[in-house]
């Protein structure tokens, strides 16, 4: 159907008038889009038969538009056709709007205001150029990495800065921060390695994305072996949020050999990790590594040797400072003391402060038992810490008694200092009996009447109870026992009845005593 | 499994007398714990994950719900975490450790699949999967002193050497290292009062002991121990309150029960502490509500205390439950199929 020569439209259909402002960008293309359609809108409002012949002519021309029909006819009608349009004014329909789908907070971008979607638009169009840059500044290092093979690429310190500014600004403008290592151009060569761990993987991200990207990192540079400064930093980061995980630890320790680093630089930065992290362990474990490296290079100067000792000594104060039972404490100031030969007055000191302020702390008891009877100076060497040992200085002796006693009149129900003294008595070869008269300044028994019992340390009765059993005075021991499963510690009134039971035995509850020899 | 405490938490006032252990809810606990991946402490606890998992079987077994987990999906994660060097990570992923390779024959050994290490473990499989297991155990014993590192690293603690020996048998290698020289080791951590530490001279500790004792069981040697005093020491670890605790002036704990419990009863003399009192302070840590068990009453559960918990009690003897190996802390039934009824 060939269209009618072209005449001026006597009326102009007019488009809805278009409101002020639009709430959002959709509504505002939906008028647009109409509006690119008045003959449609004009048909659709007063219905094909009413309409006039010239606006009949231009709806069908607009139809014709519309569906692209003309572009099937020969090269003159065309030509004859869009000149038609031209003079009916006809515009060019816009197609239907696109939908828009929704942004990276999932807000449906359709219900942006208009000026809203032209921000984010304009955003759109710096986002895309920032990552155009960022792109070839990636492509420009990793020409040059391969070139380097691999190793120490020069980049001006500036041009480093410019990019990790430019993928703030792109973690900015997509409204999600990016990575921190993923942000570094100094990690760009690493291919971060996602933890394998089956169905939970996607869940695994959502729940601390920073220490999960520095864990890909860490899987990533353990998996090329790669040894190197940013390592260190790497592993400090993931210690600082998890110091329990043992592979960092030996990673940064086979790091730190690796590099040569400073021990003492090292040293000084687990001291603050072990002050914020009391229960952990693997910090020890470390620490003894990097004493056993260290030693060997300070062994032959005393002043060096010195200086460690009382740096270590202070930093442990620190320690117990907040917890004077910390048994990794205490396990490793062992390992110290032998390893630095530290069997000295100043070490037993330092025991002593920890007394005065807890005369109850078990851990600077057994410490204590450690340094003075395994000291090489006057000790049996390999003498075991239940056996005598005949070369123990007699002095030695009298004075471990002598504070173990002064610290049971301070606090008479404390165990501790019972049971040291009676592992100083085993030490020195000598008998309970020998402090009868100390033990009796805690007890009395009751007349046979039953009056006038005065039992100030269940312990002291306790070594009384032995005491008499190994001087075969038989009915003070029961009496004893008997106070003890009755009254003082009835908890553990089995065991009272069987140390009763061995009174009874005799000769052969003497043999099984807790005085006899130990079998080790 | 997850290591993640909570979410409950045990009931802090008094209970009734007639207070019982909580078994459906303690199942429907350790069942749930592997569900919490997307919480930050299920994945900051990731280097416990294997004993997590000996943890919680081994605590389904004794409820008597040794179905609860799938054995499949169990045996599955175990070999996951086994290193080229025949020893097991703590998760895939993770350098071989000899505590998570401890559980891995635990827990392997309780679902009856230790053959399954000949089949597709990995490391130098001449002469079967588990012996590739036993020699990465073994490459770990100090030749000199007897004792054994954790791990390539060389840190000593005798629980290592527990576990070392704990393996071994479980997978019938104990011939693999020297284990007169081990048990010579453990006999020098002795100390003044009786008990033993994580190495000589280091202060005696509960755990610590119940490791050299089940050390020395499993290598026929507790005649070396000083039974009456070390007895008695361990006797004085209960507190009023009826729990025990690790250490002289130390809190009660529900592990340190089991640990103190377990080495009463491998000497002879848990009659001598007050069982009764130890069974109510172990009920009072639970959460009858959620499930779970905590250190002690008021406190967070979570499923290391919730396995101990059961296995002490399992110890005292509380009804319905299966029993429990002091030595192994596995149920007696898995001791007696692996080791023969006279281990
Ligand atoms: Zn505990």
């Amino acid at each position: 159907m060939a269209p009618k020569a072209p005449k001026a439209p006597k009326a102009q259909p007019k488009a809805p008038d278009p409101p002020e402002e639009y709430p959002t960008i959709s509504a505002k293309l939906q008028a647009e889009y109409l509006a690119s359609r008045p003959y449609q809108v004009l048909k659709d409002t007063k219905g094909l038969s009413n309409l006039s012949a010239s606006e009949k002519a231009a709806y069908a021309n607009y139809r014709f538009l519309e569906t692209g029909v003309w572009k099937t006819w020969g090269a003159a009608q065309q030509k004859e056709f869009l000149k038609t349009v031209e003079t009916q004014k006809i515009p060019t329909p816009l197609p239907l709007p696109r939908d828009l789908g929704r942004d990276n907070k999932g807000r449906e971008i359709a219900s942006y205001t208009p000026e809203g979607f032209a921000q984010f638009r304009k955003k759109e169009r710096q986002l895309s150029g920032l990552r155009r840059e960022s792109a070839r500044f990636r492509e420009r290092r990793e020409k040059a990495r391969r070139k380097q093979k691999g190793r120490g690429i020069e980049d001006s310190e500036g041009e480093i800065e410019d990019e990790r500014n430019r993928r703030k600004f792109i973690g900015v403008l997509q409204g999600k921060k990016m990575g921190i290592y993923e942000g570094d151009p100094r990690w760009d060569d690493v291919v971060p390695i996602p933890q394998d761990d089956g169905e939970g993987a996607l869940a695994a991200i959502a729940y601390s994305d920073e220490y999960a990207e520095a864990m890909g990192y860490l899987r990533a540079v353990m998996a090329a072996k790669e040894h190197s400064p940013r390592v260190l930093d790497l592993t400090e980061h993931i210690i600082s949020m998890n110091a329990a995980h043992y592979t960092v630890w030996l990673y940064r320790a086979s790091t730190l050999f690796a590099l040569e680093y400073p021990i003492d630089k090292e040293l000084s930065w687990v001291n603050e990790v072990a002050l914020e992290n009391q229960k952990n362990y693997q910090i020890w474990h470390h620490r003894q590594l990097l004493i056993d490296t260290l030693y060997p290079t300070i062994s032959s100067d005393p002043t060096a040797i010195h200086a460690l000792e009382t740096s270590e000594r202070d930093f442990m104060t620190q320690m117990f400072d907040q917890d004077a039972k910390n048994y990794h404490v205490w396990s490793y100031r062992q390992y110290l003391v032998r390893k630095l030969n530290l069997f000295n007055t100043t070490e037993l000191q330092s025991i002593e402060v920890l007394l005065r302020s807890d005369v109850r702390n078990n851990s600077a008891w057994s410490h204590r038992f450690f340094v003075v009877f395994s000291d090489p100076a006057y000790c049996t060497p390999g003498s075991a810490a239940t056996a005598h040992d005949p070369r123990i200085p007699a002095d030695i002796a009298d004075r471990e008694i002598g504070f173990a006693k002064a610290a049971t009149f301070e606090a008479p129900q404390n165990q501790s200092p019972w049971n040291y003294i009676r592992g100083v008595l085993r030490k020195a070869g000598r008998e309970l009996a020998s402090l009868e008269a100390f033990a009796e300044e805690f007890v009395k028994l009751p007349s046979e009447s039953g009056e006038g019992e005065d039992v100030r340390s269940s312990h002291a009765l306790d070594f009384l109870a032995d005491v008499w059993a190994e001087k075969d005075e038989t009915a003070k021991a029961d009496t004893a026992l008997r106070l003890l499963g009755d009254k003082y510690d009835r908890i553990r009134r089995n065991y009272w009845e069987w140390r009763r039971g061995l009174l009874d035995a005799g000769v052969e509850g003497k043999m099984k005593g807790l005085s006899v020899e130990d079998v080790s | 499994m997850s290591l993640v405490s909570g979410p409950g938490r045990a009931a802090s006032s008094a209970l009734p007398d007639e207070i019982q252990l909580a078994i459906e809810p303690h199942v429907k606990y350790i069942q749930s714990l592997d569900s919490r991946r997307n919480e930050l402490e299920y994945w900051l606890t990731e280097h416990l994950r294997l004993s997590g998992l000996y943890w919680g079987l081994t605590a389904l077994h004794l409820l008597g719900r040794p179905d609860a987990l799938s054995r499949d999906e169990t045996i599955e994660f175990i070999l996951s975490c086994q290193n080229e060097n025949g020893g097991f990570g703590a998760a895939p992923g993770h350098d071989a450790h000899l505590l998570s390779t401890l559980s891995a024959v635990q827990v392997l050994a309780t679902v009856d699949a230790l053959d399954e290490l000949d089949e597709r473990g990995k490391g130098d499989k001449e002469g079967g999967g588990k012996l590739a297991v036993g020699k990465y155990i073994a490459n770990l014993q100090n030749r000199e002193t007897g004792t054994f590192a954790g791990d390539e690293w060389g840190e000593e603690d005798t629980r290592f050497l527990y576990a070392s020996l704990n393996a071994l048998s479980l997978l019938l290698l104990l011939h693999l290292v020297n284990v007169n020289k081990a048990v010579d080791y453990v006999v020098s951590c002795a100390n003044f009062d009786g008990g033993y530490g994580v190495s000589p001279g280091a202060e005696s500790h509960s755990g610590q002991i119940f490791a050299c004792l089940a050390a020395l069981n499993i290598a026929g040697r507790i005649d070396l121990v000083n039974v009456d005093k070390l007895g008695r020491w361990l006797s004085e670890r209960q507190v009023d309150g009826g729990g025990l605790n690790g250490r002289p002036e130390k809190l009660e704990d529900v592990c340190y029960s089991w640990w103190v419990a377990s080495s009463l009863t491998m000497i002879g003399k848990l009659h001598w502490i007050d069982g009764g009192k130890l069974t109510e302070f172990i009920l009072k840590c639970q959460d009858t509500k959620q499930g779970g068990i905590a250190d002690r009453p008021g406190d967070m559960v979570d499923v290391f205390h919730t396995h101990f918990g059961i296995a002490g009690l399992s110890l005292l003897g509380y009804p319905g439950l299966e029993e429990v190996d002091a030595v192994y802390c596995m149920p007696k039934k898995v001791i007696e199929r692996v080791l023969g009824p006279n281990k």
